[in-house]
């Protein structure tokens, strides 16, 4: 049961581009060919040499400078970095935005694999207006966001204190105020903007699944949890692989969602990685200090994520 | 419940689970619309009505002084043109960018194709909160600091574009279109635009919402490069209204309405060709 080939799902989706791209290329590579898809790709690379690469070295300069805005940087070498090592609010936020990395894989991926999983159900009636409602949560501003939310969670006249004291006859939660509530409600608002938008993958991905599998499955008499885990999820690896490392760095670089809720508070209790660094740059003029934080998040994200894509071969030319 | 019974079997267990995939997803439905649907309400209630309790879902009695006092004392077209005009010029440039490198990825094989494919691919795992302070810093110190420039840059090279372009140009593409192209004698740039572009029609939508809906709702980067009150975005305009001593919820709220309606009338305009190309690219890779 569980031998069901994963290549066989894999084969005829990679195939037919490989074969006739190499075909037309071999048929008339003229005087054009040649230079044109240097030409074509041309302008991401000077837009990324410019705007990527070149302020990620501008970055690391600055990480080994003591700046505060004015005159020319003074070089300290290594010093923002062994700061960092001893700063309890830097050590605070990389473990604030680990709980939200954690949240956002553990937790947000699984359930909109799931809501795809109902979605997909055959002869779902209104599928469409299910997938769609799921999804306005990501077209709006996150400062929209902030301020529905802020509405739900107000200590003394929020919907979500007013509904469980008319329901359950339950008292005021402070849910912005307490420092477990508030990174609970942080999390929830992840939950509820990016569930919609990653369903919309993993629908597609199911809908990719060819029935003849699902087919031989129950033949085979497997349940459903049986086939889910037999076939469902290997057919799913490449999207959730995607997926998961997306939402990865989406969470590893939250900032609004914090910065307009709570500003971090209460204490640092849901400071982020990407906060510390607003907060030292631009309240508090520490600029080659917060290069220093973002040379680390870079670091991670960059090194973390580059192993998740080798290790899940996503992002291969094809 | 073992599959190995006959068919009648599975359809009786399958109508009260079907009615409970019904019920969950309409709870789902309600989770995600509710709390924006809270706001619009609010946004038509008298200002001492917006935290009254019990809670009223509907607001009486409704009334549109809200709307009426944010324009009169905020100058909320002047952010609604700025965020639009910054997100058109970051669309078209996005998209165009994208779209070349997509089909330079999709329909060549050259040198360095594998390694220039994955450094592009990379460039995805660069978080911008590394970028926000010397990007800022290099844009004051060349004096491109100027707002619709600065703006526009985080947005005009995103790899995801590019994948998905590229994604889409392997499955619509057939190359014997360009190949007969070519024999008529065509060069290769025109070949993009006459004969590829207006196939590609779907997908840059799908890219362009996409793009607009980023840039439009965007908030670190402007709120860093932007002190000035009069060139200021709409969700910077709505933060101050937000950040204010006391919180001014009947014209955030307002202001909230007016700032998400057009993108989600746009959304649900286009959600077909926005999900499906969405998708299409992380699928099919």
């Amino acid at each position: 049961m569980t031998s069901i080939p994963a290549d066989r799902l894999r084969d005829p989706r990679s195939l037919p581009p490989r074969a006739t791209t190499i075909g037309g290329r071999a048929a008339g590579p003229r005087r054009g060919p040649a230079r044109a898809p240097y030409v074509f790709i041309a302008p991401f690379y000077v837009l990324y040499v410019l705007f990527m690469v070149v302020p990620i070295l501008v970055a690391v300069y600055l990480s080994l400078c003591e700046w505060v805005g004015l005159g020319p940087p003074h070089w300290v070498g290594p010093r923002n970095y062994a700061h960092l090592l001893t700063d309890v609010s830097f050590h605070r936020a990389l473990g604030n935005t680990g709980v939200y990395v954690l949240v956002s894989v553990l937790v947000i991926v699984p359930v909109a694999l799931m809501m795809a999983q109902g979605l997909n159900a055959r002869g779902l009636r209104a599928r469409d207006l299910f997938r769609v409602a799921f999804f306005i949560p990501m077209v709006v501003s996150p400062i929209v966001v902030a301020l529905i939310f802020s509405l739900v969670f107000d200590r003394q006249f929020g919907l979500a204190n007013s509904v469980l004291r008319a329901v359950f006859g339950l008292g005021g939660f402070d849910w912005l105020g307490d420092p477990t509530l508030a990174k609970v409600c942080i999390g929830l608002i992840m939950l509820w903007r990016w569930a919609g938008y990653l369903t919309i993958f993993f629908l597609a991905g199911l809908q990719n699944v060819p029935r003849s599998l699902y087919e031989a499955a129950e033949l085979d008499g497997a349940g459903r949890f049986v086939t889910f885990t037999a076939v469902t999820l290997p057919a799913l690896k490449p999207v959730t692989g995607f997926v998961a490392v997306t939402s990865f760095i989406s969470a590893a670089q939250i900032f609004d969602e914090p910065f307009l809720l709570t500003h971090g508070g209460p204490g640092d209790a849901t400071l982020s990685v990407a906060m510390f660094i607003y907060r030292a740059a631009f309240e508090r003029q520490q600029f080659g200090y917060a290069a220093a934080a973002g040379v680390v998040l870079f670091v991670l994200v960059f090194t973390i994520s580059q192993i998740f894509n080798r290790l899940l071969g996503i992002g291969r030319a094809s | 419940m073992s599959a190995s019974t006959p068919a009648h079997a599975r359809r009786r267990h399958r109508t009260p689970s079907r009615a409970l995939l019904y019920a969950a997803l309409t709870a789902l439905l309600l989770a995600f619309v509710g709390p924006l649907l809270w706001a619009l309400s609010g946004s038509f209630k008298p200002r001492g009505d917006i935290f009254a309790y019990p809670p009223r879902p509907l607001p009486s009695p409704a009334t549109l002084a809200n709307y009426r006092h944010l324009l009169d004392s905020q100058p909320y077209p002047s952010w609604f043109l700025i965020s639009t005009a910054v997100a058109l010029v970051a669309t078209a440039v996005s998209v165009f960018v994208c779209a070349l490198a997509g089909y330079g990825f999709a329909k060549y094989r050259f040198t360095g194709r594998t390694f220039l494919f994955s450094v592009m691919f990379s460039s995805l795992s660069i978080p911008f909160a590394v970028i926000l302070v010397p990007l800022f810093v290099i844009l004051v110190k060349t004096g491109l600091g100027n707002p619709w420039f600065a703006l526009v840059v985080p947005w005009v090279a995103p790899a995801f574009g590019i994948f998905m372009m590229q994604q889409y140009i392997i499955q619509s593409v057939p190359d014997e279109l360009l190949e007969a192209s070519r024999i008529d004698g065509c060069g290769e740039f025109r070949i993009f635009c006459q004969v590829v572009l207006p196939l590609l029609r779907p997908s840059l939508g799908a890219l362009a919402v996409w793009t607009f809906l980023q840039s439009y709702n965007s908030f670190l980067w402007p709120l860093v490069l932007i002190s000035d009150n009069d060139q200021f975005t709409l969700p910077l305009g709505l933060q101050t209204l937000f950040q204010a001593e006391n919180r001014q919820y009947d014209l955030v709220l307002a202001g909230s309405v007016l700032a998400t309606v057009p993108t989600v009338l746009v959304f649900l305009l286009l959600r077909k060709q926005l999900l499906e190309g969405l998708s299409a690219g992380a699928v099919k890779g």
